[in-house]
Formats: structure tokens, sequence, C-alpha cells
């Protein structure tokens, strides 16, 4: 196919956490609120006057400061970012807000704060950490809004004047929803036998509206849907099996094209920073406030093995079934980044259920946080596309 | 604040007996050579103690369906070592301690059998006691219990208590089957061994089948959160035995999430009364409220001792004793307010008299971090070995505030707040989350109120919560100048860390750092890689 006119503007802006979009904002006054966890309501970041960026720690190698106050059992994601922290590298950030979701997670952001790794030369800088429900219902819902007004609301007016009100929280959601229905819009396209995108190219885009201001890559997305439209997929399939890929973070784009270049196509991405279900509109109507329906909604469509009733247990798996429908996946990948207890038991649990009892292909492995072009992954991948070959012939 | 070195004490009184404790040890085998000598008094008393907990397990024995749960279940082979675990942390103990200990262990034992009765007497596949099963709810080993006081006519039963927690105190190698059973069907070799073993016996079908109902909690991590879906998967779906998930919340200190926690405490509550037709008592909720502030104030009162030069009820005499009686037993059990009491005397008593539970003291500790399951007499070991005094541990900070314990309206609502407050400070998770404060902060100010001079770090290298703030427990304790002595371990796997591998750290870190030599040369190096 031929190359998408935006993707290496797209790839660009991950290249750096503090990319061009990011400085073109604040230097037209907004503040740039940092967060890590896909359980901080998104568009509470994007009030009026204020951004959200979602860290990642692109171009990461070495890690050893991280690792000396995270030791090597913590996942290279937390080690990575407080790593980036400890350079400077997310000075820009004017706070910080971070759930106690996963402990790992929380301990980076807390290390980030006892070492004033940022914000010192910020006047309003702050640190926030929130309580998020374990359990989807009405207590939990209570409490994630009670949360989000006491750890976002509260702190962006009182540190910056930012204005907390309904209507500027629908505006933030408007906002949303339109990146959100552009990257959904664009991800249609994975669903056809001749796919007119990558997984790897969905994967760029999907990080980029995460990683930059999203009013500033509207109309850039706004072009490449519209080229999509009119792209030409090649002749025929360029890959052996459309595979769904489940489980943990993953902000780093090599992953995904190392997947593919073992001969897979990522049809689908249920995974922390990714469009499934992070890139779902939020519907708000207009007989209760937002925030309790942004709140509700996060925490509904919540796919973090955090929640730990069973009907959010078994709704992960169900979830992950129906994608695989939706997406025509020949197999699933169930991937964890080394060392998270969350996706460690999630991998576990969901590989065997989807296998024995929704009776799909599944491979279940581990990687780093840069995966760069490893060899054994490319092994594990390969040796699954086999196998699914093999199946479709014996089919 | 500035640490100083502790004053050496040398203690007046001659230790009687055996003062070469490594000696006693056989090698490579399970067992020692001999019982220890502790002067003619002394001795009768420790040989009377373990007739009694003889008696203890043959009466445990002589119920055939015992014997029937002996044959089932693989965990049971570990509690044939159950006098030798009270002999492990009994070592050099005398008079005053050695009473302690006994008290303290004896009632333990009584508890885990009566538990182990019940288990079995319910357990569909052993006792098949549907009528009592019926009247039994499934609770988490690392749970507080505080739901459960106010159901008199209920027994709120653990199977992992006696499956994996004890199991691993009586053999330290009793969870390798179940945690490689799990690493078998797919977990991640790098994540919490203990709710990895839970897990895995699951996974393995290992457990007692009994209950009308279960109550999960996410305490203490997110290993033993995620580790409760394992379980639950079976409980729910083959077992058919309902589940309610109690969450408490994270940041324990914080007043935004208080309202949250006791809702969900009105919830597992009003949950049991569905299943069980029981209805909550409240008469029977504070009866129990005034046994856990017993347990608090003389808790108290031995950590304010512990901060004199005269500690009483320190090292495993407090860690263990607390563990069981803070969050197992949680006031429902009388047995253990008399302990408290009788405990507190013989505090009280050798307090007076300045007694010392070692020939000298050299350093006086602070143990932090999550303690070596496999290994729980090591805080023994430090004392008898290096002369080291571990003064609190950080499984025994937990709450020291009173609940409310009258029965008024008022007292009623509190009483919710009350029990997320008891299960959100659940041992451990109160340090391993709720922030930075409560682990990094509160351990240097315990440092300072205790007049310790040396901190014992617990690395349990899976535990993320610990593993988080390693380099900021470096760096806070080479500010202050003190001696932070990091001791490796995997909770409860001693393939990874051998207990010698835990001892040499010490070793090592005396001989070289302190420049001292051991009080008792002969426990440097001990052949018990094979021992239970």
């Amino acid at each position: 196919m031929k190359d998408l006119k935006h993707l290496i503007y797209f790839e660009d802006l991950l290249q750096e956490a503090n990319n061009s979009l990011i400085r073109q904002a604040q230097g037209e006054g907004r503040k740039c609120i940092g967060y890590m966890c896909e359980n901080v309501p998104e568009p509470l970041l994007n009030l009026p006057g204020c951004f959200s960026a979602r860290l990642r720690a692109p171009r990461t190698g070495s890690m050893e400061m991280g690792t000396y106050y995270l030791t090597s059992f913590l996942c290279e994601y937390s080690r990575a970012m407080l790593e980036r922290a400890l350079e400077g590298g997310f000075n820009f950030l004017d706070a910080m807000i971070t759930p106690d979701g996963c402990t790992m997670l929380n301990r980076c952001v807390e290390n980030m704060e006892v070492l004033k790794t940022m914000g010192a030369d910020k006047e309003g800088f702050f640190f926030e950490y929130m309580e998020i429900p374990m359990k989807a219902d009405y207590n939990g819902l209570d409490l994630y809004v009670l949360q989000c007004k006491n750890h976002i609301l509260k702190p962006l007016q009182e540190h910056y004047g930012v204005d907390t009100s309904d209507a500027a929280i629908r505006s933030a959601v408007a906002q949303h929803n339109r990146i959100c229905e552009l990257i959904r819009a664009i991800g249609e396209f994975r669903k056809g036998e001749h796919p007119v995108i990558t997984g790897y190219e969905y994967n760029v885009l999907t990080l980029a509206s995460y990683a930059a201001p999203k009013d500033l890559i509207e109309e850039k997305l706004e072009e490449t849907l519209e080229e999509l439209r009119h792209r030409e997929p090649d002749p025929k399939p360029w890959y052996k099996a459309r595979v769904l890929v489940v489980g943990s973070e993953i902000d780093d784009t090599d992953f995904i094209k190392l997947v593919e270049e073992s001969g897979a196509f990522v049809c689908a991405d249920r995974f922390c920073y990714g469009s499934l279900p992070g890139r779902d509109p939020i519907v708000l109507t207009e007989d209760e406030d937002a925030l309790t329906q942004i709140c509700r909604q996060y925490m509904y469509r919540g796919e973090c093995p955090r929640y730990m009733n069973t009907e959010k247990m078994d709704a992960r798996r169900s979830y992950v079934d129906a994608l695989a429908k939706e997406y025509q996946a020949d197999g699933i990948i169930y991937q964890q980044m080394k060392f998270c207890d969350p996706w460690a038991y999630e991998k576990m649990l969901g590989s065997h259920i989807l296998r024995e009892e929704y009776g799909y292909p599944v491979l279940a492995v581990d990687r780093p946080y840069a995966i760069g072009s490893s060899g054994q992954m490319r092994t594990r991948v390969q040796a699954f596309m086999e196998s699914i070959e093999i199946k479709k012939i014996h089919a | 604040m500035a640490v100083k070195k502790a004053k050496k004490m040398v203690n007046p009184e001659k230790i009687r007996g055996d003062i070469r404790y490594g000696d006693l040890y056989k090698p490579g085998g399970k067992v020692r050579k001999r019982r220890e000598w502790r002067g003619v008094k002394d001795t009768l008393y420790d040989y009377s103690r373990w007739l009694g907990i003889m008696f203890t397990l043959g009466k445990f024995i002589a119920v055939p369906r015992n014997v029937k749960g002996m044959l089932r279940y693989r965990w049971m082979a570990n509690y044939l070592a159950v006098p030798m675990m009270v002999d492990r942390h009994t070592q050099g103990l005398r008079g005053e301690y050695l009473r302690m200990c006994h008290t303290e262990q004896d009632l333990i034992i009584i508890d885990v059998a009566k538990l182990l009765n019940n288990l079995f007497r319910g357990d569909r596949r052993i006792g098949k006691d549907k009528a009592f099963s019926d009247k039994v709810v499934l609770v988490d080993e690392n749970e507080m219990t505080a739901v459960m006081m106010g159901f008199p006519t209920l027994k709120g039963l653990s199977r992992e208590t006696p499956s994996t927690y004890v199991s691993v105190l009586l053999n330290q190698h009793a969870a390798e089957h179940y945690i490689d059973v799990a690493q078998e069907y797919g977990l991640a070799g790098d994540v919490c061994p203990m709710p990895e073993a839970e897990a895995g016996v699951s996974i393995d079908d290992d457990a007692p089948v009994l209950g009308k109902c279960a109550i999960q909690c996410n305490t203490t991590c997110d290993g033993s959160l995620l580790g409760n879906g394992v379980i639950s998967r079976r409980l729910e779906k083959e077992d058919g035995i309902p589940v309610f998930q109690l969450p408490a919340p994270l940041r324990h200190r914080e007043d935004d999430v208080q309202e949250y926690a006791a809702e969900e405490i009105r919830r597992a509550i009003k949950f049991i009364e569905e299943q069980t037709g029981e209805k909550w008592d409240w008469e029977y909720y504070f009866e129990c409220a005034r046994r856990v502030n017993i347990a608090t104030r003389a808790r108290n009162e031995w950590l304010d001792m512990n901060r004199t030069e005269y500690p009483q009820i320190f090292g495993s005499n407090l860690a263990l004793y607390t563990e069981t009686n803070y969050m197992a037993i949680c006031g429902k059990v009388p047995e253990f307010e008399k302990a408290d009491k009788k405990l507190m005397k013989l505090a009280r008593k050798a307090y007076a008299k300045h007694k010392m539970a070692a020939p000298e003291y050299r350093h006086r500790a602070i143990v932090w971090g999550v303690q070596s399951h496999f290994y729980m007499d090591f805080l023994v070991w430090l004392l008898n070995c290096w002369g080291i005094v571990p003064l609190t541990d950080m499984l025994s900070m937990i709450n020291t505030e009173m609940i409310a314990e009258t029965d008024t309206p008022e007292n009623r609502e509190k009483a919710y707040y009350d029990m997320a407050w008891l299960t959100e400070n659940m041992i451990m998770r109160n340090r391993t989350h709720g922030g930075y404060r409560v682990l990094l902060d509160e351990l240097f100010e315990y440092v300072e109120m205790f007049n310790a001079d040396m901190i014992i770090l617990w690395e349990h290298i899976t535990c993320k919560a610990l593993d988080g703030m390693h380099g900021l427990f470096e760096d806070k304790a080479r500010e202050l100048g003190i001696p932070l002595v990091w001791v490796d371990h995997q909770l409860f796997d001693p393939r990874v860390v051998s207990r010698q591998g835990v001892r040499d750290q010490v070793n090592t870190f005396m001989r070289t750092v302190m420049q001292e030599e051991p009080l008792d040369p002969s426990l440097e190096v001990l052949e018990d890689g094979n021992s239970w």
C-alpha cells in the first residue's frame, strides 16, 4: 500500500514525550497535565486552558536510576518513566495526576514526587493521587466522582483557575469525542479482508491521540480518514492471520510492528493505550451532571484487571470474545509487561478461558517495555502464526 | 533527627542451660539433635508445654474425619512439624519470655486445630456436614475478619490459612508444590508467592469445599486481589458458592475514601445475611469490639515498653501473635482476651525486674518490610546470634486507636467505619499501601520513637509495593546515618533465597560494615536447608 501522507508526522510526535504539539500548546499558555493510567478520566484533564499528556518514555535505553530506586522487579514501564523523570524528561509538565491503581505506577509517581523530579520551577505544579473503585457499582461510582472532584477538578481550579463547570466538562467531552470518533472510524478499516490500514499505522495514530493535545491533531486525523477511504489495499492479504492483541500497557509501536513483521495483522487493540475501549466516545445526556456520566462510563467500560467483582472479571473475557468476532480475529495474543502483577494473573486466566471455553488459538507472552527487535518474541509470534495456518489447512 | 548508637547492655542474670544453640542442629536433618536444655525449671515447663501440644495434636487426630483430611490434602503433612515450629520460636528463651511464647503459640495451635477441625467437618469431601457447612462463611487468609464480628452463630473460616499460611510456618518447603502448580498453569514467576501458592491450591483443587458463601478482600496487594479471581472462579462456577468481593481502599489515610469503605462493609454484612439467613447481632459485635480494644491497649503498652531499655514482648513474640490476634481473631475468641491479660502480666513482671531475653543487647532494631514466612524465627536468631533486639516489626505497627465498644445508635453507625478502618488497616497492607508516608516516613519516625540504631529491612523480592521504595529507603537511611541491613527473601519460597542465604546477608553486614563478632558464633552458619 502507498504510505499514509501523515504517518511520519504522527511517528515524529511519538519520538519525544515533550513533542512539538505539547510545546505549541504550552506556548499558547495552556497547562499540560500528565497522567499514566487509563483510570484517570481523560476529558477532565482537557478542560479549557489545559490538556492531557499520557506519559511515555520513547527511545528508552538505560534504566539504571529507575532500577536503583524501584529495583529490577518493578515493571519496566514504571522504571522507564522514573528514569525519564530523573533525567528531566518530564519537566515540561504542569501537574501530575495518578490513580493508586496498580502498585507499581503508584510507586513510580511517588518516587517522582519525593525525588522532586519535576515542578521545581513551576509555581502551580502539583501531584495528586486518586483512589479508583475496584468494583463497578453505585458505591464505586460515588467514590469515583468524589475522587475526580477532589483530586482533579479542585486542584486544577485552585492551582490554575481552570473552569471546572458542567458546561466546561461537556465541552471537553465534545472535543474528546471528536477524536474518539475519528480514531474509531479509522479503526473500522481494519475489519475488511483486505484492510487498508496496518495495525502498526493504526497504533501510531491511536498513540498520538493520547500523547498530544487533541485539538492540534484533529485536522490531520480527518485528512488521514479521508485518505483511507480512497487508499488502495494490497491485491491479496499480506498477512497469514488476523490477531487481536490483549493485555497490559503498550506504548511502544515497535511491538505491533514486530508482531506484524512476523506474519500477523493486528486487527484489534484491547490494551492500555489502545482504542478498545480507550477510544469509545463518551455519551452524555442532559438529565445528569457530566462528571457522573463520565465516571460511570469509565468505570463500566474499564478493562483493567484490578476490577475485582465477578461480573467485571467475566466481562473482560467476553469482551475479548466479542472483539475477536467483530474484527474476525483468527487468534489472540495475550501479552503482559514483565513484572506486571495484575496482568500476570489476567493473562493466565484469560488465555486459558479464551482457549478452552471460547475455542480461540491463544498465544500468551510477556515482554519488556521497549521490545526493540526481540528475536525471542519474533520466534514465538511466527510459531503462533504457523500454528494458526496449520489449523486453517486442517479445517 | 540524629541516630545514636545504642549502648551495649549486658544481662546481669546468667542464662541457664545451653548457650550455643547452633550445636543443636543436625546437619541435613529435619529436626535437631536434641531438645534445648534450659535449666531444670524452664526445661520442665517447656516439656510440659510440649506435652500439651502433643495432646492438642492427639485430640485432633483422634477424630476420624481429620485422618481422612490428612490423607486427602497434601498440605496436611506439614502439621507433623508443629512441635518443631514451637521449638524454633522458643530458642534461647527462659523465664517470662519462654512463658510468653508458649502462651501465644500454644493458643494459636489450638485455634488452628479448631479451624482445621471445622474445615473438615463441613468439607463436602470429608465430613459432609451440610448443616454445619451452611453456617460457614469463607474468608481470605489476608483479610480482617471484622465483618464477622456480629455473627455469633456463623463461622468465618479461612481455607488459605491452614493450606498455605500456617503450612509454610511449619515447613519452609510447604508451598513449593503449589507455586509450581500455578506457574505450570501459566502464571508468571515474578509475582508474590503467597497469592501464587493460594491460587496454586485452588488450581490443584486441594482446598476443602464448604461454606454458604465467601467474602474476598483486596488486601494485601495487587497479587492478592488478582489471585482471588482464580479462587472465586472455582468457588462460584464449580462449587456453587457465591462470593462477595470486599474492596478496602488503598489510600486508607484519606478522609474521602472512608464512606466508600464503610458502605462496602454494610454491603458485605447484608450479603452474609442474605446468603445465610442470619441477622447481624449488635450485642455480640460490641462484645467483640471490646476485646479488640483490649488487644489494642495491650499491644500499645507492649510497644511503649519496647521504647525503653527493657523491651519485653518483641521479636517473634510480638509479630506472630499480633498477626493472629489482630486479623484472624479480631475480638471473636474470648481465649485471646485471657492470653492478652496473661501476657501483660508476664511483661509487666519482667519489666519491673529489668529482665533481658539474651546475654547481651547490642543493637536496637526496627524490623521493616514483609518478613520471610519460611523463616519466621529469624527474629529469634537475630537476638541470639548478634544481640540485635527486634523492637518491633512492620506487621505489628497496625491500628492503635480504640473503636466504639458501647451499644448506642451513634456507635452502631460508627461501627461500620470502625470495621472499615480495621479492614483497611489490615496487617502489612496498612504499610504497603496508603502512600509513601506510611511506609517510608513513618519508619524513620519509629526509629526515633523507639531509640533504634539499626533497621533490618526485609526485601521480599517480589513485593512490588516494597521494592518501589527501595532507593528511597536507602537515601533516607544514608541521610540519617543509620545502618540499614537489606535482607532479601522470597516469602514462601526458600529455593530462591535459603534460610542460610537470609542469615548470610546479616552476617556479612555485621562483620564487614559493623565490624562485630557474633554473640553466638555457632548460629552463624546452620545446616537447616532441609529442616522443617
